[in-house]
């Protein structure tokens, strides 16, 4: 047998035939184990696990088309792609018109979306009834609701006005890119016919006018004159002849007309398509911040209101931190799709503080544990080594160099490290699971390189609580010891 | 030829002197006991022998070697290298079992051979009981794992103090004639004891009081 085996030998039968006393230091060591490798897994589980909980308050990304750039379904699809499937916890659509009441000669601004995205974003929205499931369903604010009188069941008639824009600014009052077509009676009672197409801007872009009812030497050359054309482009709606623009030479009731037709047409888009549908009112939206004004619908039946696929704005919630938030951002800039992500400054930061916090805490909490184990196996070993000073005395007796008992207390406390941190590794990890599940909702992943640092932690810590008991087994004198009494 | 020479030694604590200007002589081979009554120095007498303590004033020569001022880690290798002992209360290492406690002396001295550890239990009549702890072994069975502890590794000298104090006649029989056997074998016995019996097994007895010696006895009825 080799030197090696009988000291393997001797520590295994010391652990294992003096069990109680031996469990106590091994259930510390153990227990200061689970509690490392519960935290380390915590500490390092949970910016994962805060941040999907930090993602109830609210978006923290924003996505906006760039300007003289449009956003819609398929392009924000194409978007999202640039960010992580994993971290990703939704993304809510908006499109935001201004709707009227009529019977209540009220208007509020209406927002088309996603609910399923919208319970994602913003699980802290608070629901009196039902999210509206089928078209022509409403989630009502508690504001608007207060104002109106509506209720859950009740219903409500709104209407889309598709010319007018929600600035009231009369300048603007234009959807931008509608064609107005109007005709007016120009001389001698002909038609003249104008069409015009609106810029972004609600001013006029192109302007074509069909003159041939006129003179064709005078009234006619409306529809050809470039300068008389020309002055029409990038003026607002309505003209006044004169102000606006100049009458052709010759021919004032043929101008008169081309101005008259353009105003006409303005009056009778605004007036054109009111598009009114009747919904049900399923449930009133309380969230006590500015939502509570606005009336929501589906995008769905957003679309059938106005005849467009459009969004203004996206809402993210998206789970990573500050700097991955920040690189999706510069990746989404970089695909070229026209649209910016901005990140909601409010709640990155604070998730950042608020995560730095808690970890800062967690690992406080380690040291801790780690400093009491270590108060703990050192006292349980100091009382080893008085309850054994007759068999250290023998051992030296019997001629054990002061080497030799260094190296077989270290031994038998490193061998209660490695038992200790395998069952700590293993128990850890249920303590975090249950801590996760309990505290979290989800569950976590178990890390391999957690089972060595966590036995080679272990055994660091019993080694160096092994140095003052050591020190005093070394200490014990053979001749003290063996005398009779 | 003298494998054990006290020259003079003393032993002095405080006001107390264990050992008084005490001189021995013991040979290589030679059975010697040490008697006296209680405080009389023969436990400061056995620690000085066995390593374990160095005297005031005087000389120590085992085996021609001076241990009266060797460095504690010096004595503990002599004393591993040179010496066996026994005990009165036995002193076994209690979560061992009896072949694993002759086995740590070898660990110790040299390299652990379990067979040989087993064979040394045979020669004490305990090969059937080697692998019982030492809670399952009886006072004379313990003390005879403790003289094939002592033997194991051969050693010039065999130091026994009160061997036989706490065992039975039968038994205290047993050990006397393991001391036979070993002294036949040309191995230097010193047994501290104030059992006359134990003492007249001897060759010579050495009688301690107040820390000097009082007399010495050669035993005539000694048998080889």
């Amino acid at each position: 047998m080799t030197k090696r085996r009988m000291f393997l030998r001797m520590i295994t039968a010391s652990l294992l035939r003096r069990r109680s006393r031996m469990l106590i230091a091994l259930l510390s060591i153990g227990i200061g184990a689970t509690i490392l490798a519960g935290m380390v897994t915590i500490y390092y589980d949970v910016p994962r696990q805060m941040r999907s909980q930090m993602r109830s308050y609210g978006a923290n990304m924003l996505l906006l088309p760039e300007d003289g750039e449009t956003l819609d379904s398929e392009k924000l699809q194409k978007v999202l792609g640039h960010i992580g499937e994993d971290a990703l916890v939704g993304a809510a659509p908006y499109r935001y018109v201004r709707l009227d009441m009529t019977s209540r000669q009220q208007s509020f601004t209406s927002a088309g979306t996603d609910f399923e995205q919208v319970l994602k974003t913003s699980p802290y929205f608070s629901v009196e009834g039902e999210y509206p499931a089928n078209t022509r369903e409403v989630l009502v604010g508690r504001e608007i609701a207060e104002t109106i009188g509506v209720k859950v069941g009740s219903s409500m008639e709104l209407t889309y006005q598709p010319a007018v824009k929600a600035t009231g600014d009369p300048a603007e009052d234009w959807t931008p890119g509608a064609v107005l077509t109007g005709s007016a009676e120009g001389f001698s009672g002909g038609a003249v016919s104008v069409t015009a197409t609106l810029d972004d801007a609600a001013k006029i872009r192109e302007i074509t006018v069909d003159a041939s009812t006129q003179t064709p030497e005078y009234g006619g050359r409306a529809q050809e004159d470039r300068l008389f054309l020309k002055q029409f482009v990038g003026k607002s709606l309505p003209l006044k002849m004169g102000e606006d623009v100049d009458a052709l030479t010759g021919a004032t009731v043929t101008s008169e007309a081309v101005v008259q037709a353009l105003n006409t047409a303005r009056a009778a888009t605004a007036a054109a398509q009111p598009h009114t549908v009747r919904y049900d009112v399923t449930g009133i939206l309380v969230t006590g911040g500015e939502e509570e004004g606005y009336v929501f619908m589906s995008l769905e039946d957003m679309r059938a209101l106005t005849g467009e696929d459009r969004l203004d704005v996206a809402e993210l919630s998206v789970s990573a931190d500050e700097e991955q938030l920040n690189a999706y951002a510069d990746a989404i800039a970089a695909s070229g799709e026209g649209v910016t992500a901005r990140l909601v400054k409010r709640v990155t930061k604070s998730e950042t503080a608020v995560l730095g916090k808690l970890q800062a805490l967690v690992f406080l909490v380690t040291v801790v544990v780690l400093l009491l184990t270590m108060i703990c196996v050192s006292t349980t070993m100091m009382a080893v080594v008085s309850e054994r000073r007759r068999e250290i005395g023998l051992r030296k007796a019997l001629g054990a160099s002061d080497n030799s008992i260094r190296v077989e207390f270290l031994g038998e406390g490193m061998f209660l490290g490695l038992l200790g941190g395998v069952l700590g590794a293993i128990l850890g990890f249920v303590f975090a699971q249950v801590v996760s599940v309990n505290v979290f909702n989800s569950s976590i992943t178990f890390q391999p390189l957690l089972l060595p640092a966590t036995v080679i932690v272990s055994m660091a810590i019993a080694a160096t609580s092994c140095l003052m008991p050591i020190k005093r087994a070394v200490a014990i004198d053979p001749a003290l010891v063996l005398k009779g009494e | 030829m003298a494998l054990l020479e006290l020259k003079n030694i003393s032993k002095i604590y405080g006001e107390l002197k264990a050992l008084d200007n005490v001189s021995l002589h013991v040979d290589k081979g030679e059975w010697v006991a040490i008697m006296g009554p209680s405080g009389s120095g023969k436990s400061t007498m056995m620690n000085i022998i066995g390593c374990m303590d160095k005297p005031t004033r005087g000389e120590v020569l085992l085996d021609g070697v001076d241990i009266s001022r060797e460095s504690s880690k010096r004595l503990t290798d002599i004393r591993r290298d040179k010496i066996g002992l026994i005990f009165q209360q036995f002193h076994m290492v209690n979560y061992l079992t009896a072949v694993e406690n002759v086995m740590v002396s070898q660990y110790y001295h040299s390299m652990p051979d379990e067979a040989e550890a087993l064979e040394a239990l045979g020669r004490v009549g305990l090969r059937e009981r080697a692998r019982h702890l030492p809670s399952q072994l009886s006072g004379g069975e313990q003390q005879r794992v403790c003289v094939a502890r002592a033997l194991i590794n051969h050693p010039e000298l065999i130091l026994a103090d009160e061997p036989t104090g706490n065992l039975d006649e039968a038994n205290e029989n047993i050990v006397l004639d393991l001391f036979r056997q070993l002294h036949r074998e040309g191995t230097t016995l010193i047994v501290v004891t104030h059992d006359p019996e134990v003492a007249e097994a001897a060759q010579r007895t050495i009688v301690l009081e107040h820390g000097r010696i009082a007399r010495e006895v050669v035993n005539e009825n000694f048998v080889e």
